[in-house]
C-alpha cells in the first residue's frame, strides 16, 4: 500500500518534468536555470529576508519597492519593443475584480505578518529558516483548501472585466504610453529614499 | 566572495531575467511563483487531477513553476552554504524580536497562519509578487495594477497595526 503511494508520487514528479519538456516553454534544464538565477538575484539583494519585507510593511526598509519598481519600469519598456519585434507576446491575466481585491487584501496582510511572498519563501527555506518551513506547510494546506473548495472560492472571484492593459487602453499611442509608464516607475524607484533595516545575527548580512 | 549586490543591480538583473523568460529564446511565458503551491499540494495529498477542476487548470503552469522552484531551492541552498554563508537553522527573525516579541511559539504560529492565507490570497487573485507585480505590471496589465495597489495598501496598514518598536 505504502509502496503504491510512493510510486504514485514519484510518477507524478516524473510527469511534471515530462509536461515541461513537452510544453514548449523552455527545456527542463532552462526552466531550472531560470529558477536558479531568479532565486540568486533575490538572495544576493536580500529582498527575501523578513527584515526587508516586514520591514517595508513598517516603512523601515525600502529596498523591496525600489528594486521592484526599477525592474518593472525597465522590463515594461523592453518587453513592449520585444513584442513589437515579434520576439515575445502578451500573457495578460484577466481583471477578476473580486479575486483581485479580496485576494490582494488577504495577500498583503499575510505578506506583512509572514514577511515572505511565495517566490521568496523557498529561498529562506533553503537557508534553514524553520519559521518559514512551518509557513510553507501552512501554504501547502492553503493550496489544498483552495483546490478542494475551488467552486466556492470561484463565486467571489468575479466579475471578469477581461484582459486589458494600459497600452491597449491608449490604442494608437502604445509606444508613448509604455515609455511614460516605464520612466515614471523608474523615477519612483529612484525617488524612494533608501532606508535599510539590518539583521545583525545574519553572518552574510553586510551592508 | 561576493555576498551582496545593491538594489539597482538586482533590479536591472531581474528586468533582464524577465525579458529573457518572456522571449521566444527563453520560455515565451511570464515568471510566476505561486501556482506551484497548490500543484505540489495535489501531489502530496495524492489528489486525482481528473477529479479536481483546479488541478486540471493548473497542470501546465504548475509543472513549469514546479521545475523553476526546484532551481530556486537548489540554487539558494548552494549559495547559502558556499557563497553567502547564510545557511543556519533559526526560528525567530531579528526584526520580529525587535518589533514583535521573542517567542518562538508566537513566530511559528503566525508563520503558519501567514503562509496559509498568503496562498489563499495569491490563488484568489490569480498571482503573487512574481506573477502580478513583476510579470503582470511589465505588460502594463490593469489586473496587476489593481492587485499591486491593494497589496501595497494592506501591507502597510498591517505593518503599522501589527508591529511596534519594543522598548
Amino acid at each position: 500500500m505504502m509502496y503504491d503511494k510512493d510510486t504514485g508520487m514519484f510518477d507524478r514528479i516524473l510527469s511534471m518534468f515530462a509536461t515541461v519538456q513537452d510544453e514548449g516553454h523552455g527545456s527542463v534544464l532552462l526552466v531550472f536555470l531560470i529558477g536558479v538565477v531568479f532565486g540568486s538575484i533575490i538572495q544576493y539583494t536580500k529582498v527575501h529576508k523578513f527584515e526587508k519585507i516586514a520591514g517595508f510593511s513598517m516603512l523601515k526598509d525600502t529596498v523591496v519597492p525600489k528594486m521592484l519598481f526599477l525592474a518593472i519600469g525597465l522590463a515594461s519598456i523592453g518587453l513592449y519593443f520585444m513584442i513589437e519585434a515579434g520576439w515575445a507576446s502578451y500573457h495578460l491575466k484577466p481583471i477578476m475584480l473580486g479575486g483581485l481585491i479580496i485576494g490582494g487584501a488577504i495577500f498583503g496582510i499575510a505578506m506583512a505578518i509572514f514577511g515572505k511572498c511565495p517566490g521568496t519563501g523557498p529561498i529562506s527555506v533553503a537557508e534553514g529558516r524553520i519559521d518559514i518551513m512551518v509557513g510553507a506547510i501552512g501554504g501547502i494546506l492553503g493550496g489544498l483548501v483552495f483546490t478542494l473548495y475551488y467552486d466556492q472560492f470561484k463565486m467571489i472571484m468575479g466579475p471578469n472585466f477581461g484582459k486589458l492593459s494600459l497600452t491597449q487602453y491608449f490604442e494608437g499611442h502604445e509606444s508613448l504610453t509604455v515609455l511614460i509608464f516605464g520612466l515614471v516607475l523608474i523615477a519612483i524607484s529612484i525617488a524612494i529614499p533608501l532606508i535599510e533595516e539590518t539583521d545583525d545575527e545574519d553572518p552574510g548580512y553586510q551592508k | 566572495m561576493l555576498k551582496k549586490i545593491p538594489w539597482w543591480l538586482g533590479g536591472i538583473l531581474m528586468a533582464l531575467l524577465l525579458l529573457f523568460t518572456f522571449s521566444v529564446l527563453g520560455a515565451n511565458r511570464p515568471i510566476g511563483a505561486s501556482t506551484y503551491v497548490p500543484y505540489f499540494a495535489g501531489i502530496i495529498f495524492d489528489l486525482d487531477p481528473e477529479k479536481y477542476t483546479y488541478l486540471k487548470e493548473i497542470h501546465n503552469p504548475g509543472s513549469w513553476e514546479g521545475v523553476m522552484l526546484l532551481g530556486v531551492l537548489v540554487g539558494a541552498f548552494l549559495n547559502a552554504v558556499f557563497v553567502t554563508k547564510t545557511f543556519g537553522f533559526t526560528v525567530v527573525p531579528a526584526a520580529w524580536k525587535k518589533y514583535k516579541n521573542n517567542s518562538a511559539v508566537s513566530r511559528l504560529l503566525w508563520s503558519f497562519i501567514g503562509g496559509f492565507f498568503l496562498i489563499i490570497g495569491a490563488r484568489l487573485a490569480g498571482g503573487c509578487t512574481s506573477g502580478h507585480f513583476l510579470s503582470g505590471m511589465t505588460q502594463t496589465a490593469f489586473s496587476s495594477m489593481i492587485f499591486g495597489a491593494v497589496v501595497m495598501a494592506t501591507l502597510i496598514i498591517t505593518g503599522k497595526l501589527f508591529y511596534k518598536e519594543r522598548k
